[in-house]
Protein backbone atom coordinates (compact mmCIF):
# COMPACT_ATOMS: atom_id res chain seq x y z
CA UNK A 1 0.00 0.00 0.00
CA UNK A 2 1.64 2.92 -0.72
CA UNK A 3 1.16 6.56 0.08
CA UNK A 4 0.86 9.70 -2.79
CA UNK A 5 3.50 11.82 -2.15
CA UNK A 6 2.83 15.51 -0.92
CA UNK A 7 3.94 17.86 -2.20
CA UNK A 8 4.73 20.35 0.21
CA UNK A 9 3.64 23.61 -1.21
CA UNK A 10 0.15 22.20 -1.97
CA UNK A 11 -0.43 21.53 2.18
CA UNK A 12 -2.52 25.01 2.59
CA UNK A 13 -1.54 25.03 6.43
CA UNK A 14 2.17 25.63 5.63
CA UNK A 15 1.97 27.34 2.45
CA UNK A 16 3.15 30.84 2.87
CA UNK A 17 4.84 33.60 1.24
CA UNK A 18 8.88 34.13 1.22
CA UNK A 19 8.57 37.18 3.71
CA UNK A 20 7.05 35.67 6.78
CA UNK A 21 9.37 32.30 6.12
CA UNK A 22 12.29 32.30 8.37
CA UNK A 23 13.45 29.16 5.72
CA UNK A 24 12.79 28.55 2.22
CA UNK A 25 14.32 25.68 0.23
CA UNK A 26 13.13 24.99 -3.42
CA UNK A 27 14.53 22.39 -5.19
CA UNK A 28 17.14 21.43 -3.79
CA UNK A 29 19.57 18.39 -4.71
CA UNK A 30 23.52 17.34 -3.41
CA UNK A 31 24.96 14.90 -4.35
CA UNK A 32 28.38 13.86 -2.66
CA UNK A 33 31.71 13.30 -4.91
CA UNK A 34 31.09 9.73 -4.75
CA UNK A 35 28.08 9.88 -7.06
CA UNK A 36 25.70 8.77 -4.53
CA UNK A 37 22.41 11.29 -4.30
CA UNK A 38 21.57 12.18 -1.23
CA UNK A 39 19.05 14.89 -2.03
CA UNK A 40 17.05 15.55 -4.99
CA UNK A 41 14.27 18.11 -5.24
CA UNK A 42 13.66 19.00 -1.43
CA UNK A 43 11.42 21.33 -1.17
CA UNK A 44 9.86 23.24 1.98
CA UNK A 45 9.27 26.28 3.71
CA UNK A 46 9.28 26.73 7.79
CA UNK A 47 7.56 29.85 8.88
CA UNK A 48 8.68 31.55 11.87
CA UNK A 49 8.31 29.93 15.72
CA UNK A 50 7.70 26.35 13.71
CA UNK A 51 9.16 23.46 14.88
CA UNK A 52 9.59 21.09 12.16
CA UNK A 53 10.72 17.42 12.88
CA UNK A 54 12.72 15.71 10.17
CA UNK A 55 11.97 11.98 9.69
CA UNK A 56 13.19 8.83 8.12
CA UNK A 57 15.98 6.14 7.71
CA UNK A 58 18.52 6.00 7.76
CA UNK A 59 20.96 7.29 5.11
CA UNK A 60 17.84 9.05 4.02
CA UNK A 61 19.20 12.27 3.46
CA UNK A 62 18.45 14.34 7.15
CA UNK A 63 22.15 15.23 8.32
CA UNK A 64 22.72 16.39 4.71
CA UNK A 65 19.69 18.27 4.02
CA UNK A 66 20.45 20.36 7.95
CA UNK A 67 24.34 20.97 6.89
CA UNK A 68 22.84 23.01 3.88
CA UNK A 69 21.59 25.06 6.26
CA UNK A 70 24.39 26.25 7.70
CA UNK A 71 26.07 26.51 4.47
CA UNK A 72 28.08 23.71 5.41
CA UNK A 73 27.66 21.40 2.40
CA UNK A 74 28.42 22.34 -0.79
CA UNK A 75 31.91 22.66 -0.29
CA UNK A 76 31.86 25.60 -2.63
CA UNK A 77 28.97 28.54 -2.70
CA UNK A 78 28.57 30.00 -5.77
CA UNK A 79 28.74 33.72 -5.48
CA UNK A 80 25.16 35.15 -6.14
CA UNK A 81 24.79 38.46 -7.66
CA UNK A 82 21.86 40.90 -6.41
CA UNK A 83 18.56 39.76 -6.75
CA UNK A 84 19.28 35.95 -7.79
CA UNK A 85 17.72 33.46 -5.62
CA UNK A 86 19.64 30.12 -4.21
CA UNK A 87 18.16 26.76 -3.72
CA UNK A 88 17.90 27.43 -0.01
CA UNK A 89 17.09 31.08 1.47
CA UNK A 90 17.36 32.05 5.32
CA UNK A 91 15.56 35.14 6.15
CA UNK A 92 15.77 36.21 2.95
CA UNK A 93 19.46 35.79 2.18
CA UNK A 94 20.11 33.83 -0.52
CA UNK A 95 22.94 31.01 0.55
CA UNK A 96 25.43 32.39 -0.92
CA UNK A 97 29.63 33.05 0.15
CA UNK A 98 28.53 36.62 0.94
CA UNK A 99 25.56 35.81 3.05
CA UNK A 100 27.27 33.02 4.52
CA UNK A 101 29.02 34.76 7.68
CA UNK A 102 25.16 36.50 8.96
CA UNK A 103 23.19 33.18 7.38
CA UNK A 104 25.83 31.13 10.44
CA UNK A 105 24.67 33.85 12.81
CA UNK A 106 20.80 33.30 12.31
CA UNK A 107 21.48 29.25 12.07
CA UNK A 108 22.44 27.57 15.50
CA UNK A 109 23.60 24.18 14.68
CA UNK A 110 23.47 21.50 17.03
CA UNK A 111 25.84 18.63 15.95
CA UNK A 112 24.97 14.53 16.95
CA UNK A 113 28.26 14.50 18.66
CA UNK A 114 28.65 16.73 21.62
CA UNK A 115 32.80 16.04 21.46
CA UNK A 116 32.45 17.75 18.12
CA UNK A 117 31.17 20.56 18.97
CA UNK A 118 33.06 21.23 22.72
CA UNK A 119 36.78 22.00 21.38
CA UNK A 120 37.81 24.64 23.95
CA UNK A 121 39.43 23.76 27.12
CA UNK A 122 37.02 25.32 29.61
CA UNK A 123 32.78 25.47 29.13
CA UNK A 124 33.09 29.40 29.26
CA UNK A 125 35.74 29.59 26.41
CA UNK A 126 33.31 27.71 24.56
CA UNK A 127 30.00 29.52 24.59
CA UNK A 128 31.96 32.49 24.08
CA UNK A 129 33.48 30.91 21.04
CA UNK A 130 30.60 32.47 18.65
CA UNK A 131 30.19 35.88 20.13
CA UNK A 132 34.42 35.68 19.85
CA UNK A 133 33.94 35.04 16.02
CA UNK A 134 31.44 37.76 15.95
CA UNK A 135 33.81 40.11 17.04
CA UNK A 136 31.81 41.38 20.40
CA UNK A 137 32.93 43.38 22.78
CA UNK A 138 34.23 41.53 26.18
CA UNK A 139 31.43 42.66 28.00
CA UNK A 140 28.71 41.69 25.96
CA UNK A 141 30.19 38.23 25.35
CA UNK A 142 30.95 37.36 29.32
CA UNK A 143 26.91 38.86 29.48
CA UNK A 144 26.19 36.17 26.78
CA UNK A 145 28.12 33.42 27.94
CA UNK A 146 26.52 34.22 31.06
CA UNK A 147 22.97 34.09 29.39
CA UNK A 148 23.28 30.96 27.71
CA UNK A 149 24.61 29.04 30.45
CA UNK A 150 21.77 30.14 32.79
CA UNK A 151 19.09 29.32 29.38
CA UNK A 152 20.79 26.14 29.73
CA UNK A 153 20.43 25.23 33.27
CA UNK A 154 24.47 25.23 33.83
CA UNK A 155 25.17 28.75 35.65
CA UNK A 156 28.49 28.85 36.99
CA UNK A 157 29.84 26.31 34.93
CA UNK A 158 32.23 29.03 32.93
CA UNK A 159 35.36 27.55 34.24
CA UNK A 160 34.70 23.70 34.03
CA UNK A 161 36.41 21.77 31.95
CA UNK A 162 35.14 20.20 28.98
CA UNK A 163 36.34 16.82 29.64
CA UNK A 164 34.64 16.45 32.80
CA UNK A 165 30.80 16.63 31.85
CA UNK A 166 28.33 14.52 31.80
CA UNK A 167 26.85 13.59 28.41
CA UNK A 168 23.84 15.52 28.96
CA UNK A 169 25.37 18.84 30.23
CA UNK A 170 28.18 18.40 27.42
CA UNK A 171 24.98 18.43 25.03
CA UNK A 172 23.39 21.95 27.02
CA UNK A 173 26.92 23.10 26.76
CA UNK A 174 27.01 23.04 22.79
CA UNK A 175 23.27 24.72 23.00
CA UNK A 176 24.58 27.00 24.95
CA UNK A 177 27.51 27.88 22.74
CA UNK A 178 24.67 27.85 19.99
CA UNK A 179 22.64 30.41 21.83
CA UNK A 180 24.93 32.73 22.35
CA UNK A 181 24.89 33.42 18.64
CA UNK A 182 20.95 34.48 19.41
CA UNK A 183 19.79 32.53 16.24
CA UNK A 184 16.70 32.74 14.56
CA UNK A 185 16.52 29.16 13.19
CA UNK A 186 18.38 26.36 15.27
CA UNK A 187 18.82 23.13 13.24
CA UNK A 188 19.39 19.88 15.64
CA UNK A 189 20.72 16.76 14.23
CA UNK A 190 19.26 13.75 16.96
CA UNK A 191 19.21 15.97 19.48
CA UNK A 192 18.30 13.50 22.14
CA UNK A 193 20.60 10.91 20.77
CA UNK A 194 22.69 8.91 23.99
CA UNK A 195 20.97 11.41 26.55
CA UNK A 196 19.51 9.25 29.83
CA UNK A 197 15.59 10.15 30.05
CA UNK A 198 16.66 13.07 32.70
CA UNK A 199 18.70 14.62 30.86
CA UNK A 200 16.28 14.58 27.32
CA UNK A 201 13.67 15.83 29.55
CA UNK A 202 15.90 18.45 30.22
CA UNK A 203 17.08 19.08 26.60
CA UNK A 204 13.38 19.34 25.94
CA UNK A 205 12.27 21.94 27.94
CA UNK A 206 15.21 24.17 27.09
CA UNK A 207 14.10 23.36 23.30
CA UNK A 208 10.09 24.90 24.56
CA UNK A 209 11.68 28.13 25.57
CA UNK A 210 13.61 28.90 22.69
CA UNK A 211 11.85 31.88 21.03
CA UNK A 212 12.37 30.91 17.01
CA UNK A 213 11.68 27.99 14.46
CA UNK A 214 13.68 25.23 15.02
CA UNK A 215 14.64 22.23 12.57
CA UNK A 216 14.79 18.62 14.18
CA UNK A 217 17.03 15.65 12.13
CA UNK A 218 15.88 12.76 14.47
CA UNK A 219 15.18 9.26 15.23
CA UNK A 220 13.28 9.88 18.01
CA UNK A 221 9.64 9.92 17.29
CA UNK A 222 8.34 10.53 20.68
CA UNK A 223 10.30 13.49 20.39
CA UNK A 224 8.60 14.67 17.45
CA UNK A 225 4.93 14.19 18.54
CA UNK A 226 5.93 15.64 21.81
CA UNK A 227 7.57 19.05 20.84
CA UNK A 228 7.13 19.40 16.71
CA UNK A 229 4.37 21.38 15.42
CA UNK A 230 5.25 19.98 12.16
CA UNK A 231 6.59 16.84 10.27
CA UNK A 232 8.92 16.19 7.26
CA UNK A 233 9.33 12.41 6.13
CA UNK A 234 12.43 12.28 3.92
CA UNK A 235 13.46 9.07 2.29
CA UNK A 236 15.99 8.38 -0.35
CA UNK A 237 16.76 12.47 -0.75
CA UNK A 238 13.31 13.27 -0.97
CA UNK A 239 10.15 14.58 0.92
CA UNK A 240 7.58 11.99 0.97
CA UNK A 241 4.81 13.96 3.13
CA UNK A 242 4.75 16.98 5.30
CA UNK A 243 2.04 17.94 7.57
CA UNK A 244 0.93 17.65 11.24
CA UNK A 245 2.95 15.07 13.41
CA UNK A 246 -0.34 13.63 14.62
CA UNK A 247 -1.82 12.56 10.94
CA UNK A 248 1.47 11.69 9.63
CA UNK A 249 2.88 9.57 12.35
CA UNK A 250 -0.46 7.81 12.62
CA UNK A 251 -0.18 6.60 9.20
CA UNK A 252 0.84 3.19 9.78
CA UNK A 253 1.56 2.38 5.85
CA UNK A 254 3.39 5.58 5.23
CA UNK A 255 5.72 5.04 8.00
CA UNK A 256 6.05 1.47 7.28
CA UNK A 257 7.49 2.34 3.80
CA UNK A 258 10.00 4.78 5.01
CA UNK A 259 11.31 2.62 7.48
CA UNK A 260 9.63 3.65 10.53
CA UNK A 261 7.08 3.11 12.85
CA UNK A 262 3.99 4.64 14.08
CA UNK A 263 5.38 5.77 17.91
CA UNK A 264 3.81 3.92 20.92
CA UNK A 265 1.99 6.94 22.46
CA UNK A 266 0.22 7.36 18.93
CA UNK A 267 -0.86 3.83 19.23
CA UNK A 268 -2.19 3.59 22.69
CA UNK A 269 -3.45 7.15 22.42
CA UNK A 270 -5.67 6.35 19.67
CA UNK A 271 -6.26 3.93 16.19
CA UNK A 272 -3.79 4.25 13.57
CA UNK A 273 -4.63 5.10 9.91
CA UNK A 274 -3.55 0.91 8.69
CA UNK B 1 53.59 25.72 47.37
CA UNK B 2 54.79 25.86 44.17
CA UNK B 3 50.77 25.66 42.99
CA UNK B 4 50.33 28.95 43.97
CA UNK B 5 53.00 30.93 42.38
CA UNK B 6 52.51 32.99 39.90
CA UNK B 7 51.88 31.01 36.18
CA UNK B 8 54.42 33.15 34.62
CA UNK B 9 57.16 32.91 37.08
CA UNK B 10 56.16 28.67 36.98
CA UNK B 11 56.69 28.84 32.94
CA UNK B 12 59.45 30.97 32.80
CA UNK B 13 61.13 29.09 35.81
CA UNK B 14 61.17 25.79 34.08
CA UNK B 15 62.18 27.58 30.72
CA UNK B 16 64.95 28.76 32.24
CA UNK B 17 65.90 25.64 33.88
CA UNK B 18 65.56 23.66 30.59
CA UNK B 19 67.67 25.95 28.64
CA UNK B 20 70.13 25.98 31.56
CA UNK B 21 70.55 22.06 31.32
CA UNK B 22 70.99 22.05 27.38
CA UNK B 23 73.28 24.77 27.15
CA UNK B 24 75.93 23.66 29.68
CA UNK B 25 78.34 20.54 28.36
CA UNK B 26 78.34 17.35 29.80
CA UNK B 27 81.83 17.49 31.06
CA UNK B 28 80.32 19.35 33.87
CA UNK B 29 78.68 16.69 35.17
CA UNK B 30 78.58 18.37 38.55
CA UNK B 31 76.74 20.95 37.73
CA UNK B 32 74.00 18.40 35.97
CA UNK B 33 74.11 16.68 39.22
CA UNK B 34 72.74 20.26 40.73
CA UNK B 35 70.72 20.87 37.90
CA UNK B 36 68.77 17.00 38.81
CA UNK B 37 68.61 18.17 42.46
CA UNK B 38 67.30 21.48 42.13
CA UNK B 39 64.37 19.44 39.47
CA UNK B 40 64.23 16.95 42.82
CA UNK B 41 63.50 19.63 45.27
CA UNK B 42 61.11 21.13 43.07
CA UNK B 43 58.90 18.14 42.94
CA UNK B 44 59.19 17.43 46.57
CA UNK B 45 58.34 21.41 46.93
CA UNK B 46 54.90 20.63 44.75
CA UNK B 47 54.14 17.14 46.73
CA UNK B 48 54.16 14.94 43.48
CA UNK B 49 54.36 11.66 44.77
CA UNK B 50 57.70 9.39 43.72
CA UNK B 51 55.66 6.56 42.56
CA UNK B 52 53.59 8.65 39.80
CA UNK B 53 57.29 10.09 38.42
CA UNK B 54 58.47 6.54 38.73
CA UNK B 55 55.89 5.44 36.57
CA UNK B 56 56.25 8.54 33.75
CA UNK B 57 60.11 7.51 33.97
CA UNK B 58 59.41 4.23 32.97
CA UNK B 59 57.93 4.84 29.85
CA UNK B 60 59.78 7.67 29.06
CA UNK B 61 63.04 6.65 29.81
CA UNK B 62 63.68 3.36 27.67
CA UNK B 63 62.96 5.68 24.44
CA UNK B 64 65.90 8.05 25.92
CA UNK B 65 68.17 5.18 26.15
CA UNK B 66 67.19 3.87 22.94
CA UNK B 67 67.79 7.02 21.41
CA UNK B 68 70.96 7.85 23.04
CA UNK B 69 72.71 4.72 22.40
CA UNK B 70 72.10 4.90 18.85
CA UNK B 71 74.72 6.79 18.87
CA UNK B 72 77.86 4.55 20.06
CA UNK B 73 76.34 1.59 18.67
CA UNK B 74 76.05 3.60 15.32
CA UNK B 75 79.96 3.92 15.60
CA UNK B 76 80.92 0.53 16.51
CA UNK B 77 81.31 1.32 20.20
CA UNK B 78 84.27 3.78 19.34
CA UNK B 79 82.90 6.94 20.57
CA UNK B 80 79.83 8.83 20.97
CA UNK B 81 79.66 8.51 24.55
CA UNK B 82 79.57 11.83 25.67
CA UNK B 83 76.91 11.98 23.05
CA UNK B 84 74.98 9.35 24.39
CA UNK B 85 75.31 10.70 28.35
CA UNK B 86 74.40 14.39 26.60
CA UNK B 87 71.30 12.78 25.68
CA UNK B 88 69.82 10.96 28.86
CA UNK B 89 71.44 13.52 31.58
CA UNK B 90 69.40 16.42 29.49
CA UNK B 91 66.28 14.81 28.41
CA UNK B 92 65.92 13.62 31.88
CA UNK B 93 66.06 16.61 33.32
CA UNK B 94 63.85 18.29 30.59
CA UNK B 95 61.31 15.90 30.98
CA UNK B 96 61.31 16.09 34.75
CA UNK B 97 61.05 19.70 34.49
CA UNK B 98 58.07 19.34 31.91
CA UNK B 99 56.35 16.85 34.36
CA UNK B 100 56.91 19.34 37.66
CA UNK B 101 55.05 22.16 35.40
CA UNK B 102 51.90 20.22 34.53
CA UNK B 103 51.74 19.09 37.76
CA UNK B 104 51.84 22.53 39.35
CA UNK B 105 49.82 24.17 36.73
CA UNK B 106 46.37 23.28 35.01
CA UNK B 107 46.71 22.98 30.99
CA UNK B 108 44.49 25.61 30.48
CA UNK B 109 46.25 28.46 32.32
CA UNK B 110 49.37 27.25 30.68
CA UNK B 111 47.71 28.26 27.79
CA UNK B 112 46.69 31.66 28.81
CA UNK B 113 50.49 31.84 29.99
CA UNK B 114 52.24 31.25 27.00
CA UNK B 115 49.64 33.71 24.99
CA UNK B 116 50.06 36.46 27.23
CA UNK B 117 53.87 35.34 26.58
CA UNK B 118 53.64 36.24 22.98
CA UNK B 119 53.64 32.51 21.79
CA UNK B 120 51.55 32.72 18.40
CA UNK B 121 48.02 32.61 18.69
CA UNK B 122 48.05 29.16 16.47
CA UNK B 123 50.26 27.45 17.83
CA UNK B 124 48.87 28.00 21.43
CA UNK B 125 45.66 27.05 19.61
CA UNK B 126 46.80 23.82 18.29
CA UNK B 127 48.02 22.95 21.14
CA UNK B 128 44.90 23.30 23.21
CA UNK B 129 43.14 20.99 20.68
CA UNK B 130 46.18 18.43 20.97
CA UNK B 131 44.80 18.68 24.97
CA UNK B 132 41.15 18.30 23.93
CA UNK B 133 41.59 15.08 21.87
CA UNK B 134 44.01 13.75 23.40
CA UNK B 135 41.40 11.94 25.62
CA UNK B 136 38.42 11.51 22.82
CA UNK B 137 41.04 9.73 20.37
CA UNK B 138 42.12 7.58 23.54
CA UNK B 139 38.43 6.49 24.33
CA UNK B 140 37.91 5.64 21.20
CA UNK B 141 41.23 3.52 20.54
CA UNK B 142 40.44 1.82 24.14
CA UNK B 143 36.39 1.24 22.13
CA UNK B 144 38.28 -0.05 19.27
CA UNK B 145 40.80 -2.45 21.45
CA UNK B 146 38.16 -3.56 23.54
CA UNK B 147 35.94 -4.89 20.52
CA UNK B 148 38.74 -6.64 19.11
CA UNK B 149 39.09 -8.48 22.18
CA UNK B 150 35.93 -9.06 22.52
CA UNK B 151 36.35 -11.16 18.85
CA UNK B 152 39.22 -12.72 19.50
CA UNK B 153 39.17 -16.74 20.38
CA UNK B 154 42.17 -18.10 20.28
CA UNK B 155 45.95 -17.52 21.33
CA UNK B 156 47.73 -14.66 18.84
CA UNK B 157 51.34 -15.00 18.17
CA UNK B 158 53.54 -11.95 18.87
CA UNK B 159 53.53 -10.79 15.21
CA UNK B 160 49.50 -11.70 14.74
CA UNK B 161 49.09 -9.05 17.78
CA UNK B 162 51.59 -6.63 16.27
CA UNK B 163 49.42 -7.03 12.90
CA UNK B 164 46.06 -5.91 14.54
CA UNK B 165 47.95 -3.31 16.59
CA UNK B 166 48.94 -1.79 13.12
CA UNK B 167 45.68 -2.00 11.84
CA UNK B 168 44.21 -0.30 15.14
CA UNK B 169 46.65 2.67 14.85
CA UNK B 170 46.00 2.94 11.07
CA UNK B 171 42.05 2.53 12.04
CA UNK B 172 42.59 5.38 14.43
CA UNK B 173 43.99 8.04 12.01
CA UNK B 174 41.42 7.44 9.64
CA UNK B 175 38.81 8.15 12.57
CA UNK B 176 40.96 11.12 13.95
CA UNK B 177 40.74 12.64 9.82
CA UNK B 178 37.22 12.05 9.74
CA UNK B 179 36.79 13.84 13.56
CA UNK B 180 38.74 16.50 12.38
CA UNK B 181 36.47 17.62 9.46
CA UNK B 182 33.77 17.48 11.88
CA UNK B 183 35.19 19.85 14.33
CA UNK B 184 36.28 21.86 11.70
CA UNK B 185 32.31 21.94 10.44
CA UNK B 186 31.13 23.04 13.57
CA UNK B 187 34.02 25.85 14.16
CA UNK B 188 32.87 27.28 11.41
CA UNK B 189 28.85 26.91 11.87
CA UNK B 190 29.73 28.96 14.72
CA UNK B 191 31.46 31.85 12.70
CA UNK B 192 35.21 30.49 12.61
CA UNK B 193 36.88 32.31 9.77
CA UNK B 194 40.40 31.44 10.11
CA UNK B 195 41.26 33.75 12.41
CA UNK B 196 42.28 32.31 16.19
CA UNK B 197 40.47 34.97 18.52
CA UNK B 198 41.48 34.78 22.56
CA UNK B 199 39.00 35.79 25.08
CA UNK B 200 41.67 38.52 26.78
CA UNK B 201 41.87 39.82 23.36
CA UNK B 202 38.24 40.79 22.98
CA UNK B 203 38.10 44.07 24.00
CA UNK B 204 41.30 45.14 21.68
CA UNK B 205 38.62 43.79 18.78
CA UNK B 206 35.92 45.78 19.85
CA UNK B 207 37.74 48.49 19.80
CA UNK B 208 39.27 47.86 16.86
CA UNK B 209 35.58 47.82 15.03
CA UNK B 210 34.71 50.52 16.82
CA UNK B 211 37.26 52.74 15.11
Amino acid sequence: MMRAVIPPGLNSKFRMTTSESVLNISGLGYSYPGGITALSDVTFTVADNDVVGIVGPSGAGKSTLLLHLNGLLPQKLPQLADGESAAVDVCGLPMSAGHLPEIRRRVGFLFQDPDDQLFCPTVGEDVAFGPLNLELGREEIDTRVRESLAAVDLAGFETRSTLQLSAGERKRVCLAGVLACRPSLLALDEPTSNLDPRARRGLLKILREFRGSQIIATHDLELVVEHCSRVIVLDEGRVHADGAPDSILRDAALMETHGLEVPLSLRVGGPTNR
Amino acid sequence: MCHRWPPKLKLLLTLAVVFTVISVPIRFWPLHGVFLSVVFIGHSLARIPLVYVARRLAVFLPMLIMLSFSVPISQGFQAGWELAASILVRGTTAFLCGLWLVNVMPFDQLLSTLRRLGIPAILVSMLAFMYRYFFVLWDELDKMRTARRARTFCHQTFWQRWKGSAQLIGMLLIRAMQRAERVHGAMCARGWDGHVRFLDDARSHSARSQQ
